[in-house]
């Protein structure tokens, strides 16, 4: 019975091997397409402020009382009133914690601002979040990096 | 011949001195008509606020603050809520209908709960919505020396139905006058004959708003002429609507403690804890009605006048048909039905208030903030607040029930912060909380103990590559020359010597040798660098003795400190003031939320899980397991030189308090931290139930099985073993002989099988 196990789960390794080694070359290539984009992309997030911004602003909440104020303070943020955006930040953060979609958005505010250290920071705290997207985590790194 | 001066010339002369008199009196009563109605009337002190309560869908909740809440704001519960201030609650649901506040509507929602958390928001028409707000509690203001409190109304504010009644009332001619009517008088007179009763005054508004601004209420023949000047010269200078406005915003209505109440707007709020806008025909009959008399008439202290004087008010809105027979008579059948005098009242809080002071003094002059009419929007929690006020009282009382009354003079502090943002949820600066008066929580500058010691520690921690949790740490007998003939000999509370322990040990034990040692072997600058960095701005004594607490520091500066520990190393400036708005509603000034990483958020781990064991098994032990688990909390005790001082700071949840007791002329206590400060904590903290903490994830953090007393690695099954956090490359890898057999089960090591298929699996990915 032992035996049969063994074969039946060395077989099953041997079938998934030769998965994985028949969608190599394709996935190669599909990969340094994905690569090459994401590269341009993380090039652009750390060059580019608006495009920062843009990328910042499609990151929604996981709550939908978070992602109401969220859009009003979206609306403030685009017409310029900080002082606003930030307030119903802080709103939001208040009602939940634990919201990196807040964070990105406080860090990218603080950048407008000038205050870089301030900046860092919320990034920072946001990476201390459970359960953050990649994304969200590599987009808190470009304020956090220094 | 005499040369005789003409009658006529004479009587041309005093025609001149009269007339340049009467010029001169008519521009003295101009000139203060004008300045008092274009600058004192609209005084209007700062007003406090506390922060409003948000209620979101899929949010925490906790029901039992939320139903203090709504009594402390003079919500009514009635089966069937349909006016503003009323809800009704059954289990798992709460029908409120809220007031009104900024963008939130006056109307009906109904909150169905699963258990600690909103399962759904509704309104009164079944929609679904996802936030409501219930309007923040005034907690009191910033009054000139008069005292006069207002709420300014805008004449789109004014309901039309008050202004009606208001003219039904007081003035039937009011748009006909110019200010003084013979006609008003004499249908008066014959009015107040026919009904055998004053039903209307004789004097227009105008008349009596002159009165009001500028004339004391003595009945003589000369204060009535300048009266009636002062009426027309008003009517000359402003419109009637202006008028108009003016009266409703001036009107006295009644006293509360020192503070006068003026205006519809301001009487709304003290009578029905409502807004203007918001009241019923009869409601505002009654304000009207008291305007005849506000002693007299008031609701609070004679309801039964107040109930006769607003029926009256409904009969002549009958009589005059602005209300129809039917509306009279319901109207009429409806009690007296006014809020609490707690809320709306005089200041409240006290030492919350000189939080609130000392940061609007920074920022805005004296006479702007009695004047101006700024709302000022807090960070104040009023249940926590009340709780807190309420748990210092009762933890003096179980002292002295404990210790005799040698403890009636015991003092105390206390605050609570909201870890993340720095925000003041709550402050006492006294075991009387209730009196202004010496603030502890600010003023009071004593030896702070062993709540240093976490700071000592985690400069060590800091420099992870030296030092880790089972770093063992020598607590024998130290002796360090301070002078050319004199040692300084530190003792640990328990006057024993406790050999080499591990440094997370040394912190939950609180060991006094081990911790001055450490503190020595680190050195004044590294210390003094942590110190700042924790935000202490104060110069640290270059002492040993400073280690172990020789150091003395206010209770709102040692919490400033430890809400960095709190927050994983993000210190963030303490708030009490979130906005100011001006009067017509803008920011005025914010106080935005500020965070500086000060430390990495490995090293401020493992001094909190130190701070935990605290808890489990140092100087607060014996908390129940099911609280450590549910708040994830974690605290240090601090006592200092001969029990004079007995603190303890702890967190809970998403909230930091700081509790301190002592006598002001610094007298020893019997109290330790652990057996005075944190009774308090524990009271607190239980009353408010706060929601669980907000979970954080450390990649770079791992848990190993070590042992309590040689900090080598050890087992789950070991005795003594603890599961220890290591930031990753400094925890030990050796197991002694001894623990080999008990420690071989580690939970933290997977079997032989798994990790083989692990490998396999592993394999296949590559």
């Amino acid at each position: 019975m032992k035996k049969i196990k063994l074969i039946s789960l060395f077989l099953t390794i041997i079938f998934l091997s030769s998965c994985t080694s028949t969608l190599k070359p394709v996935k190669t290539s599909s990969s340094k397409i994905e690569l090459d984009l994401f590269s341009s992309s993380v090039d652009q997030l750390l060059t580019n402020e608006d495009f920062l911004k843009s990328e910042i602003l499609k990151i929604n909440a996981s709550k939908p009382s978070i992602q109401r104020i969220l859009n009003e303070s979206d609306n403030f943020w685009i017409q310029g009133d900080l002082k606003r955006a930030n307030s119903e930040l802080e709103r939001a953060l208040r009602i939940s914690k634990n919201e990196s979609s807040v964070f990105l958005r406080l860090a990218h505010i603080r950048l407008e601002q000038g205050l870089w250290f301030e900046s860092g920071s919320f990034a920072a705290r946001g990476l201390l979040i459970s359960d953050v997207s990649s994304w969200e985590r590599l987009l808190l790194n470009v304020y956090a990096r220094d | 011949m005499k040369n005789r001066i003409p009658i006529k010339s004479i009587l041309l002369i005093l025609t001149i001195l009269f007339g340049v008199f009467t010029v001169a009196v008519v521009a003295v009563i101009d000139q203060r008509v004008t300045s008092k109605l274009d600058g004192v009337l609209w005084t209007v002190p700062a007003k406090i606020y506390s922060r409003s309560l948000e209620i979101a869908e899929g949010g925490k909740i906790n029901i039992g603050n939320l139903l203090k809440e709504l009594q402390l704001l003079s919500y009514e519960e009635d089966d069937n809520p349909t006016n503003p201030g009323q809800y009704y609650y059954k289990k798992d649901s709460i029908k409120i209908f809220l007031r009104g506040y900024k963008k939130q509507d006056s109307a009906l929602y109904e909150i169905n709960f699963d258990g600690n958390k909103v399962d759904s928001l509704k309104r009164q028409d079944g929609i679904r919505i996802d936030l409501i707000a219930l309007e923040p509690m005034a907690i009191g203001g910033m009054y000139p020396s008069h005292m006069e409190d207002r709420l300014l109304l805008d004449w789109p504010q004014v309901p039309e139905n008050l202004v009606k009644i208001l003219l039904a009332v007081e003035d039937q001619g009011f748009f006909d006058h110019y200010g003084i009517s013979l006609k008003s008088i004499s249908r008066a007179f014959y009015k107040n004959i026919k009904a055998a009763n004053i039903e209307q005054g004789g004097s227009t508004i105008t008349q009596q708003l002159a009165k009001n601004l500028f004339f004391t209420p003595e009945q003589t023949i000369k204060r009535k002429l300048v009266e009636a000047v002062a009426a027309l010269l008003i009517e000359f200078h402003y419109s009637k609507q202006e008028i108009l406005l003016a009266y409703i915003n001036d009107v006295y209505l009644a006293q509360s403690g020192t503070r006068s109440i003026h205006g519809f707007g301001l009487g709304a709020q003290h009578f029905f804890g409502s807004s203007l806008k918001n009241l019923d025909t009869h409601q505002l009959s009654l304000l009207v009605g008291m305007l005849k008399g506000p002693s007299v008439y008031n609701p609070r202290r004679n309801p039964k006048n107040a109930l006769n004087r607003r029926n009256i008010v409904l009969g002549v809105l009958l009589r005059d048909g602005l209300i129809e027979d039917e509306s009279f008579k319901n109207f009429k059948a409806m009690p007296v039905k006014i809020i609490k005098p707690n809320y709306r009242s005089e200041t409240k809080y006290p030492a919350f208030h000189d939080l609130v002071r000392i940061e609007l003094r920074n920022n805005f002059e004296e006479e702007k903030l009695r004047s101006e009419g700024l709302s000022v929007y807090t960070n104040i929690d009023p249940i926590f607040q009340e709780s807190l006020e309420n748990n210092i009282i009762s933890t003096k009382k179980k002292l002295i029930k404990k210790y005799g009354k040698k403890l009636e003079e015991l003092e105390g502090a206390a605050i609570v912060v909201d870890i993340q943002n720095g925000e003041i949820k709550a402050v006492v600066g006294s075991t009387n909380p209730y009196q202004f008066g010496f603030n502890r929580s600010l003023n009071a500058i004593r030896p702070i103990g062993s709540l240093v010691k976490p700071f000592v520690y985690l400069s060590a921690l800091e420099k992870y590559k030296q030092y880790n949790l089972t770093t063992l740490l020598d607590d024998s007998l130290l002796s360090v020359p301070v002078s050319a003939n004199s040692n300084w000999e530190p003792n640990n509370f328990d006057k024993k010597y406790h050999g080499n322990v591990p440094l997370h040990k040394s912190l939950w034990q609180s060991y006094n040798i081990a911790s001055a040692r450490l503190g020595i072997e680190l050195g004044f600058d590294s210390v003094d660098k942590t110190f700042k960095s924790l935000g202490i701005k104060k110069t640290i004594p270059r002492y040993p003795s400073l280690y172990i607490g020789a150091f003395e520091m206010s209770p709102f500066n040692v919490i400033q400190a430890y809400q960095t520990i709190a927050s994983d190393g993000f210190y963030s400036p303490l708030r009490s003031i979130r906005e100011i708005a001006d009067l017509d509603g803008g920011t005025a000034l914010s106080y935005p939320y500020k965070i500086e990483q000060r430390f990495r958020p490995e090293p401020i781990h493992l001094v909190k899980f130190a701070m935990q064991q605290t808890f489990t098994k140092g100087t607060a032990r014996g908390y129940k397991q099911k609280n450590i688990d549910k708040w994830n909390v974690g605290g240090k005790t601090g006592t200092s030189d001969d029990q004079r001082d007995s603190w303890f700071v702890g967190y809970a949840g998403d909230y930091l308090v700081l509790a301190w007791f002592g006598f002001d002329d610094n007298r020893p206590t019997p109290l330790t931290g652990r057996t005075g400060a944190l009774e308090l904590w524990k009271s607190f903290i239980e009353d408010i139930d706060p929601n669980a903490g907000t979970k954080t994830t450390l990649p770079r953090i791992k848990y190993v099985w070590t042992d309590m007393n040689d900090g080598k690695l050890s087992g789950p099954k070991c005795k003594n073993s603890i599961h220890t956090p290591f930031i990753i490359g400094t925890e030990p890898n050796n197991i002694p002989d001894v623990r080999r057999k008990c420690g071989s089960a580690s939970v933290d090591e997977p079997s032989s099988v798994v990790k083989k298929l692990k490998q396999v699996f592993e394999k296949i990915k590559e």
